[in-house]
């Protein structure tokens, strides 16, 4: 319980600090079952509204800002992701899943416009834009892929005129986050990851990890006591590394077996010899240091961040109070200790490197890792390519407390889900678990499919939702290259509405995305295809056609009429024309 | 007309061999109502159900991609019990459409129009069926049983077709105008059968009345109140509906074909491996081309109304943008009418085997390629351009039949000579 607290201490931490400064930047550490090791940067900076509108900008990055201006986005927030967060295994979602997107590029955003058509005009704006700045598919967000949520996403800034103001949420599922997504991330940062924490962000590591979520958040924020503004920008990295793999040097990157007795072996195996090891299950947390597992050494404190008594703990360890930690730099650091010692606190050196070093030990205490309010896991069933059934399913662990939530699901077009067929169970309860529903059908090539389910979940049960679905033919232009991969369908995002949230980021967690095979024509065949229809049309359409137009005679008298056709009606009436003349 | 004793026999069997397919096996019907041969997109009972759904739940089940059927259908199919719970009453109804389009048909055969019209009587017109038998033909024959066990709603197109021309055919012009303007209204394409339909009913009337109607009279009138009861069900549609979106969702997507999904027609794999910019052009080629059969043979055998209707549901099962076995049921349950050209056609033996052989390989290509990812799209392309030359060749073999049957009658002396086409 007590990690959990000191958890919530650094988010409160977080908050404080963010009021005060301008910018602000903060990396939270914290070990993770099997090796794993979750690392939470955090970029924040504000800037007064007034400054912000005349674009006389410090910390916010003018590209950015001057985007938001020109599409009026009052708020917006973007999502790059990749893998899963394994929830059984690594407990609470970071920042309770506010921070977190679903596979792929997500993005909402809360645009201000008078009429519905001007608030898309203006979202295209700036889905273009972003596509730009992030080096990321952002523009093939079209109608198709854009949503309008109705329960699922509450605005986090403070709003003045909230009735102009239009929420839209896109999805990308298919995008492949890499590389060229995070060199514009860094460069909105005002140290550019050349100093501060950004300087550990390295590509080969952070797209390397088991789970990784990169996100943007801008939003107004107003005092109610000096009724100022200000505009926020909150830039985080959320990224769960295999400490292991991520020590592998990377001019040698292929994992071997370690030689047969360096491993520690299970002797109490029946084929346990000298040649034959059942590994035993690693007791001990692996060493690790900072520079080894982000790839890159931590270059000191960014000059900028302002430097204030207990807010300057950059860098912080979320570890049990008897766990090791040695300190490598030769410039000026200071540790405090929260929460009795299980959060450990750095303020960084100004130009030196720094490292954290922690051994190999044998622990004999561990984190108590806080339990998610809810546990998601979404698939398909059936088999073939023509229809199938989607299959969510919801567990609510705790033993009192039941938990209302909203589901969205943003479905591609030429996944047809039948609502009729849509049936919700509790296992502990007969009663249906479904108390509103938001549904806006799909129309061909024109728009996707969006449900919104408010539904509540009774303590300690499970509730299991399915539907089923069609999957249609799509023209054969309209197919990806690797056609036969399938199509990737957004993962579905779930609010919980209560046990609500302290804040107004609320409390979220995605599924995974599903892949969805649909069948495929044969893409090597346009000519012929058209050519074969066309034969057995005019087969049908020669035969019928000929039958009404000509008419029967004998065989005999064929002769005498003269054969039927062009040629024929020619000759006859150059028959008549010479009987005229032979008459004259 | 009362039934028989025969007749009552035979739909009762008809009726309980449906039923018992229905409780026999329970999940028979949403299994064959997934079946891309037998439910298109137009007409799958599952997509009417999801209508349905959202007319019931005050959704505008036409603001979306599913649901592209009449809205007429959805106050009438909201008033059974829901099929998923409590199928019976359903399978009722659909049991009884298939009954009421069987009677239809046999009052079609007893009205001898097939053979003897106003204007032309065959030479083999002693050469026929009875009505009792024309019906079991539709009943029993495998095709009808899936249509009405996968509950698509093109049974009801079919009952409203067979209505029109039973009524055509015994000259009861309101309820012939009315059959066919539900026909239309539900189908679109079956308005192309209003002409010769028309004459059909022109006939009937003369040869009853002593003196003939005006013909331009009749087919004005007859114009005015077609045009006036497809408003009157649009309307009332409309106001259904609360707008006039119905219209792009079901007829527009009969005409522009959005949706993909396979079916045993020609359109589906020709528009999905179509170019873009020659799509429309195609679509419009492909309806003047449905649309072109129409004058064409109701100018030549303006003597045999009856006929050119058949050969037009013939050429719909062919050539329309969503057919299903159901529109091919329709058809081969009319051609036995015709009893007398069996003997002048030719090509019955390849006709009937292809048409056997694709109804076995079609679903086990599909399978191939859909399930068993063994064979691609082109397997089951391959069996519906032969389900359709089958077809085509059905058409066309009865067309020339009729023509030469029509030549008996006008050239005695060519009866069982070898003729030339000129």
């Amino acid at each position: 319980m007590l990690s959990s607290l000191a958890f919530l201490l650094l988010h409160v931490l977080l908050a404080g600090a963010a009021a005060s400064s301008e910018y602000d930047e903060r990396l939270l550490l914290r070990p993770l079952p099997q090796s794993s090791l979750l690392a939470s940067f955090t970029f924040r900076s504000t800037e007064p509204a007034s400054t912000f509108s005349q674009q006389n900008l410090r910390y916010f990055p003018r590209s950015l800002g001057q985007i938001l201006q020109h599409a009026h986005t009052e708020e917006l927030h973007l999502r790059f992701s990749v893998g899963r967060w394994d929830a059984e295994n690594w407990g609470q979602r970071p920042s309770y899943g506010a921070r977190e997107g679903g596979t792929g590029v997500e993005l909402w955003a809360w645009v201000e416009a008078q009429s519905e058509e001007e608030a898309f005009s203006r979202w295209l704006t700036l889905t273009n834009a972003l596509s730009g700045l992030f080096c990321a598919s952002l523009n093939f967000i079209d109608a198709t892929k854009t949503i309008r949520p109705v329960m699922s996403f509450q605005p986090e800034g403070d709003h003045k005129n909230a009735s102009n103001l239009h929420v839209l949420h896109g999805t990308l599922p298919h995008e492949v986050v890499c590389t060229e997504n995070l060199t514009p991330f860094l460069k909105l940062l005002p140290c550019k990851g050349k100093a501060g924490i950004s300087s550990l962000l390295d590509g080969h590591k952070l797209f390397d990890a088991a789970w990784q979520t990169m996100s943007i958040d801008v939003r107004p924020v107003c005092d109610a006591v000096s009724s100022t503004c200000s505009v926020e920008m909150e830039q985080t990295v959320d990224m769960v590394l295999d400490v292991d793999r991520a020590k592998r040097p990377r001019d040698n990157p292929i994992p071997r077996p370690l030689p047969i007795d360096e491993i520690e072996c299970d002797t109490s195996k029946p084929y346990n010899a000298a040649d034959t090891c059942y590994p035993l299950d690693k007791t001990a947390e692996p060493a690790w240091n900072l520079t080894e597992v982000f790839g890159r050494p931590l270059k000191g404190d960014c000059p900028l961040t302002e430097q204030a008594g207990d807010n300057a703990n950059t860098v912080c360890l979320n570890i049990p109070p008897e766990r090791t930690v040695q300190v490598n730099t030769s410039g000026e650091y200071a540790e405090t200790q929260f929460s009795s010692g299980t959060l450990r606190c750095y303020k960084l050196p100004t130009g030196a490197d720094f490292d954290l070093v922690l051994p190999k030990q044998q622990m004999t205490t561990g984190l108590v890792l806080a339990k998610p309010p809810l546990y998601a896991a979404r698939s398909i069933n059936g088999h073939g390519q023509e229809r199938g059934s989607v299959q969510a399913i919801i567990k609510n662990p705790s033993a009192t407390e039941p938990v209302e939530f909203v589901y969205l699901e943003s479905l591609p077009w030429f996944m047809k889900p039948y609502l009729h067929t849509l049936r919700a169970r509790v296992d502990t309860s007969p009663e249906s678990p479904i108390r509103e529903t938001y549904y806006r059908p799909a129309v061909d090539r024109q728009r996707g499919t969006h449900l919104e389910l408010k539904m509540v979940i009774p303590p300690a049960s499970t509730l299991t939702l399915t539907y089923d679905f069609e999957k249609a033919i799509l023209r054969y232009t309209e197919y990806p290259p690797d056609a036969n991969r399938g199509f990737d369908v957004a993962p579905a995002v779930v609010r919980l509405l209560s046990p609500n949230s302290q804040d107004k980021k609320g409390i979220y967690l995605r599924t995974t995305s599903l892949l969805l095979p649909l069948p495929t024509p044969d893409f090597s065949m346009p000519y012929n295809v058209i050519i074969l229809t066309s034969t057995v049309m005019a087969l049908g359409f020669g035969n019928i056609f000929n039958l009404l137009v000509r008419r029967f005679v004998g065989v005999d008298e064929a002769q005498t009429v003269g054969t039927g056709g062009v040629g024929g009606v020619v000759r006859g009436k150059l028959n008549r024309l010479k009987a005229l003349l032979g008459k004259g | 007309m009362a039934l028989d004793q025969q007749q009552a026999l035979l739909f009762g069997v008809a009726a309980a061999v449906r039923l018992l397919l229905f409780t026999a096996f329970p999940s028979l019907p949403s299994l064959l109502a997934g079946r891309v041969e037998v439910s298109t997109p137009v007409t799958s009972f599952k997509r009417l159900q999801e209508g349905l759904f959202l007319y019931t739940h005050n959704v505008s089940p036409y603001d979306g991609g599913v649901f592209h059927q009449a809205p007429l259908l959805l106050p009438l199919f909201s008033l059974l019990p829901n099929p998923s719970y409590h199928p019976f009453a359903t399978n009722v109804v659909f049991t009884v459409v298939d009954l009421l389009s069987a009677y239809a048909l046999a009052q079609v055969a007893e009205s001898g129009q097939a053979a003897v019209t106003r204007l032309f009587t065959s030479s083999r017109k002693d050469l026929r069926w009875s009505s009792a038998a024309i019906a079991a033909g539709f009943l029993f024959n495998p095709f009808t049983v899936a249509t009405c066990v996968a509950r698509s709603t093109s049974a009801l197109t079919n009952l409203c077709i067979l209505t029109a021309m039973a009524k055509a055919s015994q000259g009861a012009s309101i309820t012939f105008i009315l059959a066919i303007s539900f026909a239309s209204y539900l189908a679109l394409h079956p308005i192309l059968l209003f002409p010769p339909l028309a004459l059909l009913c022109y006939d009937t009337r003369t040869a009853r009345t002593k003196h003939a109607p005006n013909p331009w009279m009749f087919a004005i009138l007859h114009t005015l109140g077609l045009a006036v009861a497809s408003g009157a069900l649009l309307v009332v549609s409309a106001v259904l509906t609360g707008s006039w979106d119905f219209l792009a969702a079901t007829y527009g997507v009969r005409l522009l074909l959005p949706d993909l999904t396979p079916n045993v027609g020609l359109w589906w794999y020709f528009f999905t491996e179509m170019f873009d910019s020659f799509r429309e052009f195609f679509l419009g080629v492909f309806w003047l081309h449905v649309a072109s059969y129409m004058p064409g043979l109701t100018i030549r055998l303006y003597r045999q109304p009856l006929f050119v209707a058949t050969t037009l549901t013939g050429i719909f099962a062919i050539f329309t943008p969503y057919p299903s076995i159901a529109d091919a049921s329709l058809y081969l349950s009319l051609v036995p009418l015709f009893r007398h050209l069996f003997p002048v056609m030719r090509y019955t033996f390849l006709a009937s085997s292809s048409i056997l052989y694709t109804s076995f390989l079609g679903p086990a290509f599909y399978h191939l390629w859909i399930y068993a990812g063994s064979g691609n799209a082109n397997f089951f392309y391959a069996i519906t351009l032969v389900w359709s030359l089958g077809l085509s060749v059905i058409v066309g073999d009865s067309l020339y039949a009729a023509l030469r049957d029509e030549l008996d009658v006008d050239r005695p002396e060519l009866r069982g000579k070898e003729v030339k086409r000129i």
